[in-house]
């Protein structure tokens, strides 16, 4: 105990002392609570034992109740389909605008940094807007494309079983495009613009630019923000509050929303852990791609 | 007519109001080695830039192996360039590296691979051939972005400063190797550089620039021993040459040197009498003279001896700097008998600085 004192004392220890502040914080304020859920999962939980950590033990019979209910697997589809699209709609909008405002034409700067409104909107808000603008009767959504020739009659987005999740998707690739703009900017910028001179007088074109030098140097920041676009898209929820609450008939229901669904309106806190637990493989498996991908820098 | 690889006339370039480059004349012959050179700012680099089309020019004819290049675009002029820093493609391998453009045109796999090994035999990459260019060192990366320009066998090499990241000792000795490799390739080469002891001894033709303009162009030595003025006088020769305000005697046969105080020289050919002027003196052309024959005695003030040749100071106003090619034991404050010839004087007016005679 003295030595220990003395190391950080003596400065050797400074920085050990200084690391375990903020991991003792993470362990309390994450770890614990991560660790609770999973524990959660493996238990018989109710109204009654909610108060009390020493719960029946009940294996994999929680995994297993999940599997066999009917809605769980569509869920689960609506899920990767939700992540999928969103991503990809965020990602190839948001990366076209990065270029766009790369290109440096006066007043791009300004321009770019107006998208970041989107971003500093509240979920709920950003639903809300969105309800009016898909708004199945006098939504502006629906005017567009039926004046515009490309549907005859009205969609209902949010009444619609085949269009509701959908709907959720428009929004949050909305919500998400400035992001990934931005975060896409940052690495096009840290671009050395000699090395696109030196392409264009070893003789490629535009298109082979863009494949052979923007691509490949832009890869860690690609992996960086399809991961986290992983991560945010399964923790968005204020949009399927404000949009569609999972309806009609779990059409339009994601497994994040379900958990909640589960734990704090069914009150069945130990299916509302199942789910969150299987959602935390997949983040897992999002943030080993993220770190992977933010370590691999290059640059001679 | 194409004698000439690259022509260049009557070429400016603006950056909005900034007169960059100003009525540049520039013929570049095939198979020469011209060094552009200048203090930074003088449009040195800008003006190769607008070789390579990374710049547009405002006004002008440029015409690079007998056609007219203006709008073209950098990938179709057919010229490499070797950049200051390197611009090496960091997530590429050094083949990957020297193939790229071969790639860009479509060449094969196979017939790429073997031209990277040939031009990497050459240059003494063969080893490193799998290496990426973090994993290489200064000197490597230089030989990387040379032979990334050689494959390509372009019409011409641009060189942009490319040894000024490099140590010394690396220097003079890349200096040797890259001339080498242009005789070697018969190329024809433009390098930029701010360093005159690079163009003096690597080109044939070397080109001095200052704010725009062409000061002068010539072989090395002929700058050296007429320069057109006093600005390309003072910025060819290390250490550089020393001015002394000066007044054409009476005769109009001798120039009374002001050094705080009056030294009258002798001059080759006659100019007109009292007119005031600026006299050039290259520090090795002041030689020790024996006590009886001089006119010119000068006292000591620094003396520094670098083993092969000692730089006096003399404690005039303005000081001059004399190099002598041995081992003398002068000391501060002695008065040395000095020889100087009188046709290495060089004359300048004193208000255009332009060379007399």
């Amino acid at each position: 105990m003295r030595r220990l004192l003395l190391s950080i004392r003596d400065g050797r220890g400074f920085d050990i002392g200084l690391v375990s502040v903020p991991l003792a914080f993470l362990f309390a304020m994450a770890g614990l609570p991560l660790i609770y859920n999973i524990v959660m999962s493996f238990q018989e939980v109710d109204m009654f034992s909610l108060g009390t950590f020493a719960r029946p033990f009940v294996g994999f019979r929680n995994y297993a109740t999940l599997f066999s209910l009917p809605e769980t697997w569509p869920i689960l589809g609506n899920t990767a389909i939700f992540v999928v699209a969103s991503i990809a709609g965020q990602f190839t909008i948001g990366f076209a605008l990065a270029l766009f405002f790369w290109t440096g034409f006066p007043g791009s700067s300004w321009l770019r940094g107006l998208f970041l409104v989107s971003w500093v909107m509240p979920g709920l808000v950003v639903g809300a807007i969105w309800n009016w603008i898909l708004s199945g009767d006098f939504g502006v959504l629906n005017y567009i494309l039926r004046e515009s020739g490309l549907v005859s009659g009205n969609i209902f987005w949010r009444s619609d079983p085949d269009f509701s999740l959908w709907a959720v998707v428009i929004a949050n690739i909305w919500l998400g495009i400035s992001f990934n703009m931005i975060l896409l900017s940052v690495g096009l910028s840290a671009i050395p613009q000699d090395l696109y001179e030196a392409a264009e007088l070893d003789g490629a074109n535009v298109m082979q630019r863009f494949y052979t030098i923007t691509l490949p140097m832009m890869r860690s920041t690609i992996g960086a923000i399809i991961a986290l676009g992983l991560i945010f898209t399964l923790q968005q929820f204020d949009l399927f509050a404000a949009i569609t609450a999972g309806g009609p008939n779990n059409s339009s229901n994601v497994a994040q929303y379900w958990a909640w669904d589960m734990s704090f309106r069914q009150y069945d806190f130990a299916q509302g852990a199942t789910i969150s637990v299987i959602m935390i493989v997949f983040v897992m498996i999002a943030s080993v791609v993220y770190v992977r991908s933010t370590r691999h820098e290059v640059r001679g | 007519m194409t004698m000439h690889q690259i022509e260049l006339s009557g070429v400016n370039k603006y950056y909005g109001a900034y007169h960059a480059l100003r009525d540049i004349d520039l013929k570049i012959r095939k198979g020469s080695f011209v060094a552009l050179v200048g203090p930074s700012g003088c449009g040195k680099s800008t003006l190769l830039r607008s070789l390579a089309g990374l710049e547009s020019i405002s006004a002008g004819d440029l015409v690079i192996a007998g056609a007219r290049m203006n709008g073209v675009p950098p990938r179709k002029r057919d010229l490499a360039m070797v950049f200051q820093s390197y611009a090496l493609y960091p997530h590429m391998t050094v083949e990957e590296n020297l193939t790229y453009s071969l790639r860009m045109r479509g060449v094969g796999k196979a017939e790429a691979r073997r031209k990277a090994q040939e031009v990497a035999a050459t240059t003494g990459l063969s080893n490193l051939l799998g290496r990426y260019p973090r994993e290489l060192s200064g000197g490597q990366r230089q030989r990387v972005a040379m032979s990334r320009a050689i494959i390509r066998n372009p019409k011409a090499f641009l060189f942009d400063e490319p040894l000024s990241n490099l140590d010394a000792a690396l220097r003079v000795h890349m200096r040797k190797e890259i001339r080498a490799l242009h005789d070697r390739l018969g190329a024809t080469s433009v390098y930029v550089t701010h360093d005159q002891i690079e163009a003096m001894t690597m080109a044939d033709h070397v080109v001095v620039m200052r704010q725009g303009v062409i000061e002068q162009q010539g072989a090395p030595l002929e700058l050296y021993d007429r320069p057109a003025n006093q600005f390309v006088a003072g910025f060819i020769g290390s250490p550089a040459m020393n001015f002394v305000p000066a007044q054409v005697g009476a005769d109009g046969r001798s120039v009374v040197l002001d050094l705080g105080t009056p030294h009258i020289v002798a001059l080759t050919k006659s100019v007109e009498a009292r007119r005031t002027l600026i006299v050039g003196i290259r520090p090795e052309h002041l030689q020790l003279a024996s006590e009886m024959d001089t006119a010119l005695r000068l006292p000591v003030g620094n003396v520094e001896s670098t083993g092969a040749a000692t730089y006096v100071t003399t404690a005039t106003q303005p000081e001059l700097i004399i190099v002598l090619n041995n081992r003398v034991s002068i000391r501060r404050g002695e008065t040395l008998p000095l020889h100087l010839d009188p046709t290495h004087l060089h004359l300048f007016d004193k208000e255009t600085q332009i060379r007399l005679v």
